[in-house]
């Protein structure tokens, strides 16, 4: 069986000298490919196939095995025209782009400062891990205690120095969503750091070389060199971080349920709503796949351009 | 090593040997910026801990207040009356098995796609990477639906295999990028004395991939261990795992020396455990596009 596809295997050929067990170990591979990609079929593929034909449906949850009306695209017209849903994206945009654009701003700047640290620099690294490694359950109910009115933190410091006490943050329609923005802030600005630092460490030290001695300036080095040469780094974290928003749930449930008035309702919390309080499975359904073909939209360019750059 | 500290110095006349570290206020600047940023991460920290020692009546004082008497008393409601050591065992048994699950299935498949020159290796690799793209979000509902028909909804199973679903691409990814960095000279060398190309494999690629073997069985133990939405909507109230525990802090009034014991019990394995792999934590979670 092995030998038969020898023969119209042009790859094959191509190396058979320097490999004599090529197209055995070409069946082996597919071995021990196939049980990961039967598992991930299960457990990606199946659910996201089902979840395409049964938004075509109208269904509850409450009654699983009851009928389930073909209606066609109705579900998906519904995206189309409805205002919790509009404001939902809206939301998402401000938090995808805010929290982005603040880590990845900041980040980049404390990696500069890391850059030039020399001293406890190691002791550095392994505490700017902390908050990536922290649950982000954990994240929300730490800033939750902090941002209190009455006991947390930072109201206990504006007290000391003579203000009336905290901002009911959680419970403000304006200070809400920048609240879930400073929490992702915390916990994620550190890897912003370490990813544009570690770009940082593989730039060719006789580049700084050449431009000190030409007299370049702190800025210039940093324009000329340092950010040109970290656009993979740079599109690496925009990916992950915009992905990551993008799915924002935890800290939302946690804190705010989608509230105050829907001021932080996420596209993730929506759906986890429409399914879960509304029992509207079809419409759910049919946000998961709008949420998923955005996803894919977004990352698949991304993704093309890195593995190009053999960054990923 | 002075001598690449270079203190801001223009002019091309410059002479290596007056290169001096001067008190530069740049790198100072860096230096203090660094010590505010590493302030800024621990304070959230160090607040969870020190108020997991403190009294209810230390907790309720308006202004900060550092002389208190530490308690054990909250670590005794959260192990006593929560029975919180439940949650963490629900959360070590699900992130065990998922994680073993995922090496078993994921090492080999890490090894076929870089060694062993499959066919469509390149698109079978960009779609293992998208897997890892797809949100929780979007498979939680059709997740939810398919488990209850399968009646694994509450069960350990049902949050275990959702887990496979992040843990298993990661799995694959990471090893590929470990096997990669393995010299191809010693598995020809041992192709050519004869052996098959499956003992080459399990002989010899393993072993010589054993700490990434094990860096990448603690991030994904890590990622398993932190998931709150899978473990939340597909387990039960048997399967509650440490996360989900503390969510349950979060209500009207919420016990905050508690609710912060219970968060340091969570957290302290997961810090020792991703410490002890940090070189590799960003290389996992940029699914091994930074090597540091």
């Amino acid at each position: 069986m092995a030998a038969s596809s020898v023969t119209v295997d042009p790859g094959g050929r191509r190396q058979r000298r320097a490999f004599g067990h090529r197209v055995s170990g070409r069946l082996l591979g597919m071995g021990m490919l196939l049980p990961a990609a039967a598992m991930l079929t299960v457990v990606i593929i199946i659910p996201i196939v089902y979840s395409a034909v049964l938004s075509t449906a109208e269904w509850g949850l409450t009654d699983m095995n009851g009928d389930k009306p073909f209606v066609g695209f109705t579900n998906f017209e519904r995206l189309w025209s409805d205002p919790d849903i509009r404001k939902s994206l809206i939301n998402t945009f401000i938090f995808v782009v805010a929290s982005v654009g603040t880590e990845v701003a900041v980040g980049f700047v404390i990696a500069n400062a890391l850059f030039e640290v020399k001293i406890g620099k190691r002791f550095a690294n392994a505490l700017i891990l902390l908050p990536m490694m922290t649950t982000p359950v954990v994240t929300g109910l730490v800033w939750r205690y902090l941002l209190d009115p009455q006991f947390g933190l930072l109201s206990q410091v504006m007290r000391g120095a003579g203000s009336a006490g905290g901002m009911d943050w959680f419970g403000s329609q304006k200070l809400a969503l920048p609240a879930l923005i400073l929490i992702d802030f915390w916990q994620w600005t550190p890897f912003c750091v370490l990813v544009l630092h570690a770009g940082m460490l593989s730039i060719p030290e006789h580049l700084f070389e050449a431009a000190r001695i030409d007299g370049a300036s702190r800025i210039q080095i940093i324009k000329a060199i340092m950010i040109p040469a970290l656009v993979p780094q740079f599109l690496l974290v925009l990916l992950f971080r915009t992905m990551d928003t993008f799915r924002v749930f935890d800290t939302v449930f946690l804190l705010t349920k989608g509230g105050p008035a829907r001021a932080t309702e996420t596209v993730g919390f929506f759906n986890y709503k429409t399914g879960f309080e509304y029992f509207d499975m079809g419409y759910a359904m049919a946000q998961s796949i709008m949420m998923l073909v955005a996803i894919l939209l977004f990352s698949v360019p991304y993704i093309r351009l890195l593995r190009k750059r053999s960054m990923i | 090593m002075s001598a690449k500290v270079v203190s801001r110095q223009r002019g091309a006349g410059q002479h290596p040997a007056r290169r001096r570290r001067r008190r530069d206020p740049w790198v100072i600047g860096c230096y203090v910026a660094v010590a505010v940023f590493l302030v800024w991460v621990l304070v959230p920290i160090v607040q969870m801990v020190l108020t997991s020692f403190k009294s209810t009546y230390a907790i309720f004082q308006p202004t900060i207040h550092l002389n208190f008497a530490p308690t054990m008393a909250n670590y005794e409601t959260v192990f006593g009356k929560l029975d919180f050591l439940r949650n963490v065992l629900n959360s070590c048994l699900i992130a065990g098995v998922s994680t073993a699950i995922a090496l078993t299935l994921g090492v080999p498949a890490g090894y076929a796609l870089c060694r062993l020159n499959i066919r469509f290796e390149e698109a079978w690799a960009q779609g293992i990477l998208l897997a890892r793209m797809v949100p929780a979000v979007t498979l939680m509902v059709p997740m939810y639906v398919l488990m209850s028909k399968a009646s694994l909804l509450g069960s350990y199973w049902g949050v275990i295999l959702a887990h496979t679903s992040f843990e298993l691409p990661l799995v694959i990814w990471m090893m590929r990028s470990f096997f990669l960095d393995v010299p191809p000279a010693l598995e020809e060398a041992a192709m050519i004395d004869g052996a098959s190309r499956f003992r080459v494999f399990w002989q010899i690629a393993v072993p010589l991939t054993g700490p990434g073997i094990s860096v990448t069985a603690i991030l994904s133990i890590l990622l398993s261990w932190n998931e709150f939405l899978f473990a939340l909507v597909l387990g039960g109230r048997g399967t509650q795992t440490a996360p989900i525990a503390v969510s349950k802090f979060v209500g009207i009034n919420i016990d905050w020396g508690g609710s912060m014991a219970a968060a340091t019990i969570a957290l302290v394995p997961i810090f020792v455990m991703g410490l002890a792999v940090q070189k590799f934590l960003v290389r996992g979670l940029t699914m091994g596009a930074v090597k540091e």
